[in-house]
Protein backbone atom coordinates (compact mmCIF):
# COMPACT_ATOMS: atom_id res chain seq x y z
CA UNK A 1 0.00 0.00 0.00
CA UNK A 2 1.22 3.43 -0.81
CA UNK A 3 2.43 5.45 2.10
CA UNK A 4 -0.38 7.94 2.19
CA UNK A 5 -0.51 10.80 4.60
CA UNK A 6 -1.86 9.99 7.99
CA UNK A 7 -3.40 12.90 9.75
CA UNK A 8 -3.61 13.13 13.44
CA UNK A 9 -6.48 15.33 14.48
CA UNK A 10 -6.27 17.03 17.75
CA UNK A 11 -9.98 17.67 17.82
CA UNK A 12 -11.11 14.27 16.70
CA UNK A 13 -12.37 12.02 19.47
CA UNK A 14 -9.20 11.02 21.24
CA UNK A 15 -8.41 7.96 23.35
CA UNK A 16 -10.50 8.18 26.46
CA UNK A 17 -7.67 8.84 28.89
CA UNK A 18 -6.43 11.70 26.80
CA UNK A 19 -7.83 14.98 27.97
CA UNK A 20 -8.25 17.15 24.85
CA UNK A 21 -7.71 20.53 26.55
CA UNK A 22 -4.16 19.45 27.29
CA UNK A 23 -3.39 19.42 23.62
CA UNK A 24 -3.03 23.16 23.42
CA UNK A 25 -2.24 24.82 26.66
CA UNK A 26 -1.86 28.59 26.94
CA UNK A 27 1.85 28.06 27.52
CA UNK A 28 2.16 26.77 24.01
CA UNK A 29 3.64 29.21 21.50
CA UNK A 30 0.75 28.19 19.31
CA UNK A 31 -2.06 29.81 21.22
CA UNK A 32 -3.31 31.44 18.07
CA UNK A 33 -3.37 28.26 16.13
CA UNK A 34 -6.16 25.81 16.10
CA UNK A 35 -7.29 22.92 14.05
CA UNK A 36 -10.52 23.13 12.17
CA UNK A 37 -12.92 20.41 11.21
CA UNK A 38 -11.53 18.31 8.45
CA UNK A 39 -13.12 15.86 6.11
CA UNK A 40 -10.84 12.94 5.58
CA UNK A 41 -10.41 12.03 1.95
CA UNK A 42 -6.78 11.11 1.58
CA UNK A 43 -6.33 7.53 0.59
CA UNK A 44 -4.76 8.49 -2.69
CA UNK A 45 -1.02 8.84 -2.90
CA UNK A 46 0.04 12.38 -2.77
CA UNK A 47 2.85 14.78 -2.67
CA UNK A 48 0.85 16.50 0.01
CA UNK A 49 3.11 15.23 2.74
CA UNK A 50 5.79 17.52 1.37
CA UNK A 51 4.05 20.74 2.34
CA UNK A 52 7.06 21.82 4.29
CA UNK A 53 9.22 21.65 1.18
CA UNK A 54 7.04 24.32 -0.45
CA UNK A 55 8.20 27.90 -0.47
CA UNK A 56 6.20 30.37 1.62
CA UNK A 57 4.62 31.57 -1.56
CA UNK A 58 3.56 28.12 -2.72
CA UNK A 59 2.21 27.40 0.71
CA UNK A 60 0.26 30.67 0.74
CA UNK A 61 -1.22 29.70 -2.61
CA UNK A 62 -2.75 26.66 -0.90
CA UNK A 63 -4.34 28.87 1.72
CA UNK A 64 -7.36 31.09 2.01
CA UNK A 65 -6.35 34.22 3.77
CA UNK A 66 -8.68 36.60 5.37
CA UNK A 67 -7.77 39.55 7.36
CA UNK A 68 -10.24 39.00 10.13
CA UNK A 69 -13.09 40.91 8.66
CA UNK A 70 -12.19 41.33 5.03
CA UNK A 71 -15.19 42.70 3.21
CA UNK A 72 -15.94 45.22 0.54
CA UNK A 73 -13.64 46.42 -2.19
CA UNK A 74 -10.51 47.00 -0.08
CA UNK A 75 -7.50 48.85 -1.46
CA UNK A 76 -7.78 52.62 -1.49
CA UNK A 77 -11.39 52.42 -0.26
CA UNK A 78 -10.53 51.24 3.14
CA UNK A 79 -8.57 52.19 6.20
CA UNK A 80 -9.13 49.56 8.80
CA UNK A 81 -5.56 48.75 9.40
CA UNK A 82 -6.44 45.12 9.13
CA UNK A 83 -3.09 43.82 10.11
CA UNK A 84 -4.38 40.59 11.61
CA UNK A 85 -4.02 37.58 9.34
CA UNK A 86 -5.74 34.22 9.33
CA UNK A 87 -4.57 31.48 7.00
CA UNK A 88 -6.59 28.38 6.28
CA UNK A 89 -4.61 25.66 4.56
CA UNK A 90 -7.13 24.15 2.15
CA UNK A 91 -5.64 20.66 1.77
CA UNK A 92 -5.55 19.96 5.52
CA UNK A 93 -7.97 22.47 7.00
CA UNK A 94 -5.27 23.66 9.38
CA UNK A 95 -5.68 27.26 10.46
CA UNK A 96 -2.92 29.56 11.64
CA UNK A 97 -3.29 33.17 12.56
CA UNK A 98 -1.23 36.10 13.74
CA UNK A 99 -2.33 39.48 14.97
CA UNK A 100 0.42 40.76 17.19
CA UNK A 101 2.29 42.99 14.76
CA UNK A 102 1.23 46.32 13.29
CA UNK A 103 2.30 45.31 9.82
CA UNK A 104 0.17 42.86 7.87
CA UNK A 105 3.29 41.76 6.06
CA UNK A 106 4.89 40.62 9.29
CA UNK A 107 1.71 38.97 10.49
CA UNK A 108 1.56 37.03 7.24
CA UNK A 109 5.11 35.84 7.80
CA UNK A 110 4.33 34.76 11.38
CA UNK A 111 1.15 33.03 10.28
CA UNK A 112 3.04 31.06 7.62
CA UNK A 113 5.72 30.10 10.14
CA UNK A 114 3.00 28.90 12.51
CA UNK A 115 1.33 27.02 9.72
CA UNK A 116 4.60 25.21 8.99
CA UNK A 117 4.92 24.22 12.58
CA UNK A 118 1.33 22.97 12.69
CA UNK A 119 1.82 21.01 9.50
CA UNK A 120 4.91 19.45 11.03
CA UNK A 121 2.92 18.52 14.12
CA UNK A 122 -0.26 17.33 12.47
CA UNK A 123 0.67 15.71 9.17
CA UNK A 124 2.16 12.23 9.59
CA UNK A 125 3.89 10.11 7.02
CA UNK A 126 4.14 6.35 7.45
CA UNK A 127 7.71 5.04 7.59
CA UNK A 128 8.99 1.57 6.81
CA UNK A 129 11.47 0.90 9.61
CA UNK A 130 13.14 -1.92 7.70
CA UNK A 131 14.27 0.49 5.09
CA UNK A 132 14.74 3.75 6.91
CA UNK A 133 17.38 6.41 6.55
CA UNK A 134 16.74 9.61 8.47
CA UNK A 135 16.31 12.54 6.05
CA UNK A 136 18.74 15.46 6.13
CA UNK A 137 16.14 17.76 7.73
CA UNK A 138 16.09 15.42 10.71
CA UNK A 139 19.87 15.05 10.92
CA UNK A 140 20.12 18.84 11.03
CA UNK A 141 18.19 19.16 14.27
CA UNK A 142 20.14 16.40 16.04
CA UNK A 143 22.92 17.27 18.48
CA UNK A 144 26.46 16.86 17.14
CA UNK A 145 27.10 13.79 19.28
CA UNK A 146 24.70 11.68 17.22
CA UNK A 147 26.75 8.85 15.72
CA UNK A 148 24.78 8.83 12.46
CA UNK A 149 25.16 12.54 11.89
CA UNK A 150 28.03 13.26 9.50
CA UNK A 151 30.09 16.39 9.91
CA UNK A 152 28.82 17.63 6.55
CA UNK A 153 25.36 18.19 8.02
CA UNK A 154 26.36 21.54 9.48
CA UNK A 155 25.60 23.05 12.87
CA UNK A 156 22.56 21.88 14.84
CA UNK A 157 19.35 23.76 14.01
CA UNK A 158 17.48 24.85 17.11
CA UNK A 159 13.73 25.25 17.74
CA UNK A 160 13.73 28.98 17.03
CA UNK A 161 15.02 28.48 13.51
CA UNK A 162 12.28 28.23 10.85
CA UNK A 163 14.16 25.22 9.43
CA UNK A 164 13.41 23.32 12.63
CA UNK A 165 9.87 22.47 11.46
CA UNK A 166 10.79 19.95 8.70
CA UNK A 167 13.22 18.21 11.06
CA UNK A 168 10.58 18.08 13.76
CA UNK A 169 8.11 16.61 11.29
CA UNK A 170 10.54 13.83 10.33
CA UNK A 171 11.32 13.17 13.99
CA UNK A 172 7.62 12.80 14.78
CA UNK A 173 7.18 10.46 11.81
CA UNK A 174 9.88 8.27 13.33
CA UNK A 175 8.51 8.45 16.86
CA UNK A 176 5.09 7.46 15.55
CA UNK A 177 6.65 4.56 13.65
CA UNK A 178 8.22 3.26 16.89
CA UNK A 179 4.93 3.90 18.70
CA UNK A 180 6.27 6.49 21.07
CA UNK A 181 9.34 4.64 22.29
CA UNK A 182 12.00 7.27 22.78
CA UNK A 183 14.71 4.70 23.48
CA UNK A 184 14.04 2.92 20.22
CA UNK A 185 14.00 6.15 18.22
CA UNK A 186 17.21 7.20 19.99
CA UNK A 187 18.92 3.99 18.90
CA UNK A 188 17.99 4.62 15.27
CA UNK A 189 19.27 8.19 15.50
CA UNK A 190 22.57 7.22 17.15
CA UNK A 191 21.77 9.07 20.36
CA UNK A 192 21.37 8.18 24.00
CA UNK A 193 17.78 8.13 25.24
CA UNK A 194 18.62 11.08 27.46
CA UNK A 195 19.95 13.14 24.56
CA UNK A 196 16.87 12.52 22.44
CA UNK A 197 14.60 13.32 25.39
CA UNK A 198 16.38 16.64 25.83
CA UNK A 199 15.87 17.42 22.15
CA UNK A 200 12.16 16.62 22.43
CA UNK A 201 11.82 18.73 25.57
CA UNK A 202 13.55 21.70 23.92
CA UNK A 203 10.40 22.61 22.01
CA UNK A 204 7.04 22.97 23.75
CA UNK A 205 4.87 21.82 20.89
CA UNK A 206 7.16 18.90 20.04
CA UNK A 207 7.13 17.80 23.68
CA UNK A 208 3.34 18.01 23.84
CA UNK A 209 2.92 16.10 20.63
CA UNK A 210 5.22 13.28 21.76
CA UNK A 211 3.57 13.18 25.17
CA UNK A 212 0.10 13.03 23.66
CA UNK A 213 1.19 9.99 21.71
CA UNK A 214 2.86 8.36 24.71
CA UNK A 215 -0.16 8.99 26.90
CA UNK A 216 -2.42 7.43 24.29
CA UNK A 217 -0.17 4.34 24.28
CA UNK A 218 -0.23 4.13 28.07
CA UNK A 219 3.37 5.31 28.46
CA UNK A 220 4.64 7.87 30.94
CA UNK A 221 5.02 11.40 29.50
CA UNK A 222 8.54 12.84 29.20
CA UNK A 223 9.34 15.48 31.75
CA UNK B 1 -13.68 51.28 -28.69
CA UNK B 2 -13.25 54.86 -27.69
CA UNK B 3 -9.92 55.73 -26.28
CA UNK B 4 -10.31 58.12 -23.42
CA UNK B 5 -7.04 59.87 -22.97
CA UNK B 6 -6.47 61.64 -19.71
CA UNK B 7 -5.72 65.32 -19.85
CA UNK B 8 -3.13 66.89 -17.70
CA UNK B 9 -5.72 69.53 -17.01
CA UNK B 10 -7.61 67.04 -14.89
CA UNK B 11 -4.80 66.72 -12.45
CA UNK B 12 -4.59 70.46 -12.11
CA UNK B 13 -8.27 70.78 -11.43
CA UNK B 14 -7.97 68.04 -8.85
CA UNK B 15 -5.26 70.03 -7.20
CA UNK B 16 -7.67 72.88 -6.65
CA UNK B 17 -10.19 70.55 -5.13
CA UNK B 18 -7.67 69.21 -2.71
CA UNK B 19 -8.73 69.12 0.85
CA UNK B 20 -7.97 72.14 2.86
CA UNK B 21 -5.78 71.12 5.74
CA UNK B 22 -8.09 70.67 8.70
CA UNK B 23 -7.86 73.48 11.26
CA UNK B 24 -7.01 70.99 13.97
CA UNK B 25 -3.74 70.16 12.23
CA UNK B 26 -2.45 73.69 12.64
CA UNK B 27 -3.67 73.71 16.21
CA UNK B 28 -1.08 71.06 16.97
CA UNK B 29 1.68 73.60 16.78
CA UNK B 30 0.00 76.22 18.93
CA UNK B 31 -1.77 74.24 21.63
CA UNK B 32 0.08 74.51 24.89
CA UNK B 33 0.80 71.40 26.89
CA UNK B 34 0.90 71.21 30.64
CA UNK B 35 4.00 69.10 31.12
CA UNK B 36 5.68 70.91 28.28
CA UNK B 37 9.33 71.54 28.88
CA UNK B 38 11.05 74.33 26.99
CA UNK B 39 13.96 72.05 26.10
CA UNK B 40 14.53 70.59 23.53
CA UNK B 41 12.76 72.71 20.91
CA UNK B 42 9.31 71.56 20.01
CA UNK B 43 9.43 69.43 16.87
CA UNK B 44 7.38 70.26 13.83
CA UNK B 45 3.93 68.73 14.08
CA UNK B 46 4.69 66.41 11.19
CA UNK B 47 7.39 64.50 12.99
CA UNK B 48 6.00 61.02 13.62
CA UNK B 49 5.23 60.52 17.27
CA UNK B 50 7.66 57.65 17.72
CA UNK B 51 10.55 59.80 16.45
CA UNK B 52 10.01 62.71 18.83
CA UNK B 53 12.30 63.09 21.81
CA UNK B 54 10.88 61.87 25.14
CA UNK B 55 10.80 65.39 26.48
CA UNK B 56 7.74 64.95 28.68
CA UNK B 57 6.86 62.83 31.62
CA UNK B 58 3.80 61.79 33.54
CA UNK B 59 2.95 59.77 36.60
CA UNK B 60 2.17 56.18 35.73
CA UNK B 61 -1.19 56.56 37.46
CA UNK B 62 -2.05 59.49 35.18
CA UNK B 63 -1.18 57.51 32.09
CA UNK B 64 -3.34 54.68 33.38
CA UNK B 65 -6.18 57.16 33.88
CA UNK B 66 -5.72 58.28 30.27
CA UNK B 67 -5.91 54.67 29.11
CA UNK B 68 -9.13 54.07 31.02
CA UNK B 69 -10.71 57.21 29.63
CA UNK B 70 -9.56 56.44 26.08
CA UNK B 71 -10.87 52.91 26.34
CA UNK B 72 -14.25 54.03 27.56
CA UNK B 73 -14.80 56.61 24.83
CA UNK B 74 -13.62 54.09 22.23
CA UNK B 75 -16.09 51.48 23.41
CA UNK B 76 -18.92 53.97 23.54
CA UNK B 77 -18.22 55.25 20.04
CA UNK B 78 -17.35 51.90 18.45
CA UNK B 79 -20.84 50.86 17.28
CA UNK B 80 -21.36 54.18 15.54
CA UNK B 81 -17.89 54.07 13.98
CA UNK B 82 -18.20 50.46 12.85
CA UNK B 83 -21.60 51.15 11.32
CA UNK B 84 -19.98 53.67 9.00
CA UNK B 85 -17.35 51.19 7.79
CA UNK B 86 -14.79 52.11 10.42
CA UNK B 87 -13.03 49.84 12.88
CA UNK B 88 -14.78 47.97 15.69
CA UNK B 89 -14.05 48.18 19.41
CA UNK B 90 -11.32 45.52 19.41
CA UNK B 91 -9.57 47.30 16.66
CA UNK B 92 -9.79 50.69 18.34
CA UNK B 93 -8.36 49.22 21.53
CA UNK B 94 -5.46 47.78 19.56
CA UNK B 95 -4.88 51.24 18.11
CA UNK B 96 -4.94 52.67 21.60
CA UNK B 97 -2.19 50.34 22.73
CA UNK B 98 -0.15 51.28 19.65
CA UNK B 99 -0.66 54.96 20.42
CA UNK B 100 0.67 54.48 23.94
CA UNK B 101 3.49 52.38 22.55
CA UNK B 102 4.53 55.18 20.18
CA UNK B 103 4.08 57.92 22.77
CA UNK B 104 6.12 56.34 25.55
CA UNK B 105 9.82 55.76 25.82
CA UNK B 106 11.66 52.94 27.54
CA UNK B 107 13.14 52.44 30.07
CA UNK B 108 10.72 53.88 32.57
CA UNK B 109 11.59 55.10 35.99
CA UNK B 110 9.47 53.73 38.80
CA UNK B 111 6.10 55.45 38.91
CA UNK B 112 7.13 57.83 36.10
CA UNK B 113 6.62 57.48 32.38
CA UNK B 114 8.67 59.29 29.77
CA UNK B 115 6.44 60.65 27.02
CA UNK B 116 7.02 62.01 23.53
CA UNK B 117 4.03 64.35 23.89
CA UNK B 118 2.44 65.92 26.91
CA UNK B 119 -0.37 63.97 28.51
CA UNK B 120 -2.86 66.65 27.55
CA UNK B 121 -1.81 66.29 23.93
CA UNK B 122 -2.36 62.55 24.19
CA UNK B 123 -5.95 63.20 25.23
CA UNK B 124 -6.38 65.53 22.30
CA UNK B 125 -4.94 63.02 19.83
CA UNK B 126 -7.31 60.29 20.93
CA UNK B 127 -10.28 62.65 20.78
CA UNK B 128 -9.32 63.43 17.20
CA UNK B 129 -9.19 59.75 16.44
CA UNK B 130 -12.62 59.02 17.91
CA UNK B 131 -14.55 62.22 17.33
CA UNK B 132 -13.12 63.41 14.03
CA UNK B 133 -12.39 59.92 12.73
CA UNK B 134 -8.86 60.98 11.97
CA UNK B 135 -7.04 57.91 10.65
CA UNK B 136 -4.91 56.36 13.35
CA UNK B 137 -1.86 56.59 11.10
CA UNK B 138 -2.21 60.37 10.87
CA UNK B 139 -2.63 60.57 14.63
CA UNK B 140 0.70 58.84 15.25
CA UNK B 141 2.30 59.99 11.99
CA UNK B 142 3.41 56.59 10.76
CA UNK B 143 2.30 53.34 9.23
CA UNK B 144 3.87 49.91 9.59
CA UNK B 145 4.08 48.61 6.06
CA UNK B 146 6.01 45.49 5.09
CA UNK B 147 9.04 45.59 7.38
CA UNK B 148 9.13 49.40 7.22
CA UNK B 149 7.83 52.10 9.51
CA UNK B 150 6.91 54.93 7.15
CA UNK B 151 6.19 58.51 8.09
CA UNK B 152 2.77 59.69 6.89
CA UNK B 153 0.71 62.78 7.48
CA UNK B 154 -2.33 64.63 6.17
CA UNK B 155 -2.02 65.26 2.47
CA UNK B 156 -0.37 61.90 1.83
CA UNK B 157 -2.13 58.60 1.25
CA UNK B 158 -1.61 56.00 3.98
CA UNK B 159 -0.12 52.97 2.23
CA UNK B 160 -2.45 49.96 2.21
CA UNK B 161 -1.56 46.37 3.02
CA UNK B 162 -2.68 45.21 -0.43
CA UNK B 163 0.05 47.31 -2.00
CA UNK B 164 2.76 45.41 -0.10
CA UNK B 165 2.55 42.74 -2.81
CA UNK B 166 3.77 45.07 -5.55
CA UNK B 167 7.26 44.95 -4.05
CA UNK B 168 7.23 41.14 -4.10
CA UNK B 169 6.23 41.17 -7.75
CA UNK B 170 9.16 43.38 -8.61
CA UNK B 171 11.53 41.16 -6.63
CA UNK B 172 10.45 38.22 -8.79
CA UNK B 173 11.57 39.87 -12.03
CA UNK B 174 14.82 38.42 -13.26
CA UNK B 175 17.70 40.83 -12.86
CA UNK B 176 15.56 43.51 -11.20
CA UNK B 177 18.38 44.38 -8.80
CA UNK B 178 20.42 46.15 -11.43
CA UNK B 179 17.62 47.90 -13.29
CA UNK B 180 16.14 51.39 -13.39
CA UNK B 181 12.65 51.42 -11.89
CA UNK B 182 9.86 53.95 -11.65
CA UNK B 183 7.15 54.30 -9.02
CA UNK B 184 4.58 56.77 -10.34
CA UNK B 185 2.42 58.56 -7.79
CA UNK B 186 4.71 57.47 -4.97
CA UNK B 187 2.78 59.10 -2.11
CA UNK B 188 4.67 58.32 1.09
CA UNK B 189 7.33 56.60 -1.05
CA UNK B 190 6.25 53.20 0.26
CA UNK B 191 6.71 51.16 -2.91
CA UNK B 192 9.86 53.02 -3.94
CA UNK B 193 11.50 52.50 -0.55
CA UNK B 194 10.41 48.85 -0.54
CA UNK B 195 12.04 48.30 -3.93
CA UNK B 196 15.04 50.53 -3.19
CA UNK B 197 16.02 48.35 -0.25
CA UNK B 198 16.28 45.31 -2.49
CA UNK B 199 18.34 46.87 -5.27
CA UNK B 200 21.97 46.17 -6.04
CA UNK B 201 24.82 48.47 -7.06
CA UNK B 202 23.42 49.47 -10.43
CA UNK B 203 19.75 49.63 -9.51
CA UNK B 204 17.73 52.76 -8.93
CA UNK B 205 14.12 53.86 -8.45
CA UNK B 206 12.69 57.12 -9.75
CA UNK B 207 9.61 58.05 -7.79
CA UNK B 208 7.31 60.80 -8.95
CA UNK B 209 4.35 62.60 -7.47
CA UNK B 210 2.47 65.76 -8.29
CA UNK B 211 1.70 66.55 -4.67
CA UNK B 212 4.26 68.65 -2.79
CA UNK B 213 3.17 67.00 0.47
CA UNK B 214 3.84 63.57 -0.96
CA UNK B 215 7.22 64.64 -2.30
CA UNK B 216 8.22 65.98 1.10
CA UNK B 217 7.12 62.89 3.00
CA UNK B 218 8.61 60.50 0.43
CA UNK B 219 11.96 62.32 0.72
CA UNK B 220 11.81 61.97 4.49
CA UNK B 221 11.18 58.24 4.23
CA UNK B 222 13.91 57.74 1.67
CA UNK B 223 16.32 59.57 3.93
CA UNK B 224 15.31 57.66 7.05
CA UNK B 225 16.13 54.41 5.33
CA UNK B 226 19.42 55.74 3.98
CA UNK B 227 18.34 55.29 0.37
CA UNK B 228 19.21 58.64 -1.15
CA UNK B 229 21.49 56.90 -3.66
CA UNK B 230 18.88 54.32 -4.56
CA UNK B 231 15.63 56.31 -4.70
CA UNK B 232 15.27 59.64 -6.42
CA UNK B 233 12.08 61.60 -5.78
CA UNK B 234 10.95 63.89 -8.57
CA UNK B 235 7.99 66.22 -8.48
CA UNK B 236 5.70 66.35 -11.49
CA UNK B 237 2.84 64.68 -13.29
CA UNK B 238 3.26 60.95 -14.03
CA UNK B 239 5.87 60.57 -16.82
CA UNK B 240 6.73 64.26 -17.14
CA UNK B 241 9.70 64.20 -14.76
CA UNK B 242 11.08 61.05 -16.41
CA UNK B 243 11.90 62.29 -19.90
CA UNK B 244 15.62 61.59 -19.43
CA UNK B 245 15.08 57.88 -18.76
CA UNK B 246 12.41 57.33 -21.40
CA UNK B 247 12.79 53.88 -22.95
CA UNK B 248 15.40 52.85 -20.38
CA UNK B 249 13.23 51.60 -17.54
CA UNK B 250 13.51 47.96 -16.49
CA UNK B 251 10.18 48.28 -14.82
CA UNK B 252 7.39 50.56 -13.75
CA UNK B 253 4.95 50.20 -10.90
CA UNK B 254 2.11 52.36 -9.79
CA UNK B 255 -0.82 52.46 -7.44
CA UNK B 256 -2.59 55.40 -9.05
CA UNK B 257 -5.86 56.91 -7.82
CA UNK B 258 -8.49 54.42 -9.03
CA UNK B 259 -11.70 55.05 -7.14
CA UNK B 260 -14.60 55.94 -9.42
CA UNK B 261 -15.70 59.51 -8.95
CA UNK B 262 -19.17 58.62 -7.78
CA UNK B 263 -17.85 56.45 -4.93
CA UNK B 264 -15.83 59.20 -3.33
CA UNK B 265 -18.65 60.71 -1.30
CA UNK B 266 -19.59 57.33 0.20
CA UNK B 267 -16.12 56.46 1.46
CA UNK B 268 -15.43 55.43 5.04
CA UNK B 269 -14.94 58.60 7.12
CA UNK B 270 -11.26 57.97 7.81
CA UNK B 271 -10.62 57.88 4.09
CA UNK B 272 -13.17 60.30 2.65
CA UNK B 273 -12.80 63.05 5.24
CA UNK B 274 -9.06 62.92 5.75
CA UNK B 275 -7.09 61.40 2.91
CA UNK B 276 -6.26 63.58 -0.11
CA UNK B 277 -8.72 63.37 -2.95
CA UNK B 278 -5.80 63.73 -5.36
CA UNK B 279 -4.68 60.28 -4.20
CA UNK B 280 -8.05 58.58 -4.56
CA UNK B 281 -10.19 60.00 -7.33
CA UNK B 282 -9.61 58.16 -10.59
CA UNK B 283 -12.25 59.96 -12.67
CA UNK B 284 -15.60 58.73 -13.87
CA UNK B 285 -14.77 54.99 -13.98
CA UNK B 286 -11.68 55.27 -11.86
CA UNK B 287 -9.53 54.36 -14.83
CA UNK B 288 -8.39 57.77 -16.08
CA UNK B 289 -4.89 57.51 -14.66
CA UNK B 290 -4.55 53.78 -15.17
CA UNK B 291 -5.17 54.26 -18.88
CA UNK B 292 -2.70 57.11 -19.00
CA UNK B 293 -0.10 54.87 -17.34
CA UNK B 294 -0.78 51.99 -19.73
CA UNK B 295 -0.20 54.25 -22.65
CA UNK B 296 2.90 55.86 -21.19
CA UNK B 297 4.40 52.47 -20.42
CA UNK B 298 4.77 51.76 -24.10
CA UNK B 299 7.45 54.41 -24.48
CA UNK B 300 8.85 54.52 -20.95
CA UNK B 301 9.84 50.86 -20.65
CA UNK B 302 12.76 49.28 -22.40
CA UNK B 303 12.17 46.10 -24.41
CA UNK B 304 11.39 43.30 -21.95
CA UNK B 305 10.55 45.84 -19.24
CA UNK B 306 8.02 44.92 -16.55
CA UNK B 307 4.94 46.78 -15.38
CA UNK B 308 2.60 46.24 -12.45
CA UNK B 309 -0.41 48.36 -11.57
CA UNK B 310 -2.77 48.19 -8.65
CA UNK B 311 -6.44 48.63 -9.53
CA UNK B 312 -9.80 48.97 -7.85
CA UNK B 313 -10.16 45.21 -8.33
CA UNK B 314 -11.99 42.59 -10.37
CA UNK B 315 -13.77 44.41 -13.23
CA UNK B 316 -11.23 47.20 -13.37
CA UNK B 317 -8.36 44.71 -13.54
CA UNK B 318 -10.12 42.80 -16.29
CA UNK B 319 -10.72 46.01 -18.21
CA UNK B 320 -7.10 47.12 -17.93
CA UNK B 321 -5.69 43.67 -18.72
CA UNK B 322 -7.93 43.46 -21.75
CA UNK B 323 -6.89 46.92 -22.85
CA UNK B 324 -3.21 46.07 -22.52
CA UNK B 325 -3.45 42.83 -24.44
CA UNK B 326 -5.74 43.99 -27.24
CA UNK B 327 -5.49 47.74 -27.79
CA UNK B 328 -1.81 47.76 -26.85
CA UNK B 329 -1.17 44.15 -27.76
CA UNK B 330 1.61 45.14 -30.15
CA UNK B 331 3.59 46.56 -27.27
CA UNK B 332 2.92 44.24 -24.38
CA UNK B 333 2.93 40.52 -23.74
CA UNK B 334 2.33 38.11 -20.92
CA UNK B 335 -0.35 40.34 -19.44
CA UNK B 336 -1.66 38.85 -16.21
CA UNK B 337 -4.11 39.60 -13.45
CA UNK B 338 -2.86 38.92 -9.94
CA UNK B 339 -5.17 38.58 -6.95
CA UNK B 340 -4.51 40.13 -3.57
CA UNK B 341 -4.60 38.12 -0.36
CA UNK B 342 -8.33 38.61 -0.01
CA UNK B 343 -8.83 36.99 -3.42
CA UNK B 344 -9.73 40.22 -5.21
CA UNK B 345 -8.21 40.58 -8.69
CA UNK B 346 -6.09 43.50 -7.63
CA UNK B 347 -3.12 43.88 -9.97
CA UNK B 348 -2.35 43.85 -13.67
CA UNK B 349 1.18 42.92 -14.66
CA UNK B 350 2.99 42.31 -17.92
CA UNK B 351 6.06 42.91 -20.02
CA UNK B 352 7.01 45.21 -22.83
CA UNK B 353 7.75 43.22 -25.97
C1 LIG C 1 -3.33 55.91 -4.34
S1 LIG C 1 -2.02 57.03 -4.06
C2 LIG C 1 -0.66 55.90 -3.97
C3 LIG C 1 0.47 56.35 -3.11
C4 LIG C 1 1.56 55.31 -2.88
N1 LIG C 1 2.16 54.89 -4.12
C5 LIG C 1 0.98 54.11 -2.15
O1 LIG C 1 0.80 53.07 -2.78
O2 LIG C 1 0.75 54.21 -0.96
C6 LIG C 1 -1.85 57.83 -5.62
C7 LIG C 1 -0.78 58.88 -5.68
O3 LIG C 1 -0.78 59.46 -6.99
C8 LIG C 1 -0.48 60.82 -6.87
N2 LIG C 1 -0.92 61.55 -8.06
C9 LIG C 1 -2.15 61.98 -8.35
N3 LIG C 1 -2.13 62.62 -9.55
C10 LIG C 1 -0.86 62.57 -9.99
C11 LIG C 1 -0.22 63.03 -11.15
N4 LIG C 1 -0.89 63.69 -12.10
N5 LIG C 1 1.09 62.80 -11.28
C12 LIG C 1 1.79 62.13 -10.33
N6 LIG C 1 1.22 61.67 -9.22
C13 LIG C 1 -0.09 61.90 -9.04
C14 LIG C 1 -1.17 61.24 -5.60
O4 LIG C 1 -0.60 62.42 -5.08
C15 LIG C 1 -0.94 60.03 -4.72
O5 LIG C 1 0.24 60.17 -3.97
Amino acid sequence: MAAGALFRWALLPSPKHLAPPLLRTPRSPLTFARIEAFSSSTSTTNSTTNYLRLTDEELMAQCDMDTFKASGPGGQHRNKRESAVRLKHRPTGIVAQAAEDRSQHKNRASAVARLRKLLALEVRKAIDLNDYTPPTELLQILPAKSTIRGSDVGPQIGPNNPKFAPGMQALLDLIYAVEGSVSEAAKILGLSTGALSRLILSDDSLRMSVNDLRTSKGMRPLK
Amino acid sequence: MILRLPFTIRSTSLLHRRQIRSPSASAVSSSPTTTHSSFPPRPRPQTPLFLRPPAHSAARADLDAFRRWAKSIAITAAPRIAANGGPDADHLLRELSWLVQDATSRPEAAGEVRLRVGLEELYRLWRERIEERKPFQYVVGCEHWRDLVLAVREGVLIPRPETEMLVDMVARVEGFEEGLWADLGTGSGAIAVGIGRLLGEGGKVFATDLSPDAVEVARLNVERYGLKDKVEIRQGSWFEPLQDVKGKLAGLVSNPPYIPNSHISGLQAEVGWHEPRLALDGGKDGTDYLLHLCEGCASALKPGGFFAFETNGDKQSEFIADFMSTMWGNFFENVKIVSDFAGIKRFVTGFHR
